[in-house]
């Protein structure tokens, strides 16, 4: 009985938190979205008539398409990180060498923690008009100063990001895998290449999913990057929920945007997380 | 025909390798060779001739600084107070067993997976609704919410591996149940408790999203200043702030791998049966 309740005591601070910081904080802009706009100041009035028009003005081709990029940017990253990631964490994972395997894992580690903004700027930098944009966009024969340059940048620019994470996400997938089961499949006579397709990446399909959840939900939720990087040509959802706040101070339509965008990625989370689970959850 | 394609996969995968490398460095190079451009103007990469003028100009600047100062002081707190709360939560979840006890603890980790902007925005709003309009206190709140599931998730992951047995032992050797938890499950739990505050100050020192929303013009934290200083500003003042957080993130990674040992993260090492 006593335990009970000292539980129930170490529990209850972080409970009212949670409630008082999220929880309120949600419904309160759900009720707001579902209010009539008054201009002019920070949410609806109190007596404000409810309506649907803030989402229903949603339902527009112009903002479809910001949801749109926002998946288009966000599935591309994730495959492209997944693609070039899983053959570094492989390496990595079945390094011999303790020191390599420390520093490589400190240098992914440090890739992540470094803050968000040091990044972007970086990226600003290399692939901005004093860094290398003129020798990047030869390469790929575009205008620097074109929508596609702009649009490769905010992809380099989420890669950054998402590359270590999935390198970091794979590494303990791969580690979890029988070497031996490969080795067998070469010992049979199969190619390396061959025996790495057939065995261990199908081994790590739900590590694999994981990795893609991850990227995904981040580059869903991505803020900055676009931001500074897309120079008002890339936007996502995130910057759209930011300019109703900053521009136009539209809040019930902002609060409607910034439902809509937690109901979109609860979603993706769920329905891969559930995919993941019920196909191997037998294991 | 076997050898050759996989003496290409091989040689494929050493150039990727290669160029990942190359592209997570390379910008971050840039960036600090950048900070110590010697020309008074954002010029071409690289400068002609260097200096520590934008590090001079960043410590004479009142608005980095006090942006710095704010950012310091509400990681300081933030991770002070999401870490007591969040131990606490996580031990109260690891002896909780009654039912819901799953829920509970996907309800702790929910501000992971809800983006940014939109805690950020719901936070304005309800702080309006509520009169509040202090940009710390609005800015402390966005904090503590986005670094709690850190402090919670890495201490809950140091609790599962201590077993129960040890307290129990404990126990029936006469230690009361406090001292049970202050002399075994604390000092077992010290690493996963020190990592959480370590993620909780990194995340506070790194938002951008949140902190965005509540600032007020007095209190800013320094990512916002560099963020608004980036859109009107052509100057290099942001470079060397740039590498001045660096240098935090360094020092985090180094207390990260004196606390735990990196490798300890991902697991350890070479598979084994």
């Amino acid at each position: 009985m006593t335990k009970n309740r000292s539980t129930w005591l170490l529990l209850t601070p972080g409970i009212i938190l949670f409630l008082i910081l999220l929880v309120a904080p949600i419904t309160n802009i759900l009720d707001e979205s579902l209010r009539l706009f008054v201009p002019g100041r920070i949410g609806a009035a109190k007596d404000a008539p409810y309506t649907l028009f803030n989402y229903t003005e949603l339902i527009d081709k112009a903002y479809f398409f910001y949801l749109y990029e926002t998946f288009r940017f966000g599935i591309t990253v994730s495959l492209i990180s997944l693609v070039i990631g899983f053959p570094i964490a492989y390496s990595i994972a079945r390094q011999k060498s303790t020191l390599f395997r420390k520093l490589a894992i400190g240098f992914l580690i440090g890739m992540m923690f470094l803050n968000t903004l040091v990044r972007v700027y970086a990226m600003q930098l290399t692939f901005g008009p004093t860094g290398y944009a003129k020798f990047i966009s030869g390469i790929f024969d575009i205008s620097p100063n074109g929508r596609g340059y702009t649009e490769l940048i905010v992809m380099l620019g989420l890669l950054h990001y998402t590359i270590p994470i999935s390198v970091l996400t794979l590494i303990g997938t791969i580690q979890n895998i029988n070497p031996r089961l490969t080795e067998a499949a070469q010992i049979l006579g199969s190619s390396r290449l061959k025996s790495h397709l057939n065995i261990t990446v199908p081994l790590c399909v739900p590590g694999i999913l994981s990795a893609f959840l991850i990227c995904l939900t981040l580059c869903l939720s991505a803020f900055v990057v676009p931001m500074v990087l897309g120079k008002g040509k890339v936007l996502f959802i995130s910057n759209l929920i930011y300019a109703r706040f900053s521009e136009i101070a539209n809040y019930p339509s902002g609060s409607a945007v910034a439902i809509i965008m937690l109901v979109v990625s609860l979603s993706v989370i769920f329905i891969i997380s559930s995919f993941v689970s019920s196909r191997w959850s037998t294991k | 025909m076997k050898r050759s394609i996989d003496n290409f996969g091989t040689f494929f995968s050493v150039i990727n390798i290669l160029l990942a490398f190359i592209f997570l460095i390379f910008p971050i190079i840039v960036a600090i060779i950048m900070s110590f451009d010697g020309r008074s103007y954002l010029g071409l990469f690289p400068p002609p001739e260097y200096s520590l003028r934008w590090y001079e100009r960043f410590f004479s600047d009142a608005y980095y600084l006090q942006g710095l100062k704010t950012s310091l002081i509400i990681a300081i707190i933030a991770t002070v107070v999401s870490t007591t709360i969040g131990v606490s939560a996580a031990i109260g979840l690891d002896r909780y067993q009654g039912i819901g006890k799953q829920a509970l603890e996907s309800l702790f980790l929910s501000p992971l997976v809800v983006p940014a902007v939109v805690i950020g925005f719901a936070l304005l709003m309800f702080f309006a609704a509520l009169g509040i309009f202090d940009g710390f206190t609005r800015l402390l709140g966005g904090h503590l919410i986005i670094t709690f599931p850190y402090t919670v998730r890495t201490t809950l992951a140091g609790l599962v591996g201590i077993r129960k047995s040890l307290t129990e032992a404990a126990m029936n050797l006469g230690a009361t149940e406090g001292q049970a938890f202050w002399d075994v499950t604390f000092p077992l739990a010290r690493t996963g408790i020190v990592a959480g505050s370590v993620f909780a100050f990194a995340f506070s020192m790194d938002d951008v999203a949140v902190s965005l929303f509540l600032t007020s013009p007095q209190t800013y934290t320094l990512p916002v200043a560099m963020i608004s200083m980036m859109r009107t500003n052509f100057d290099l003042t942001i470079a060397a702030a740039a590498v001045i957080l660096m240098t935090f993130t360094l020092c985090l990674i180094i207390i990260l791998d004196w606390v735990i040992g990196l490798d300890k993260i991902i697991g350890k090492g070479v598979y084994r049966s």
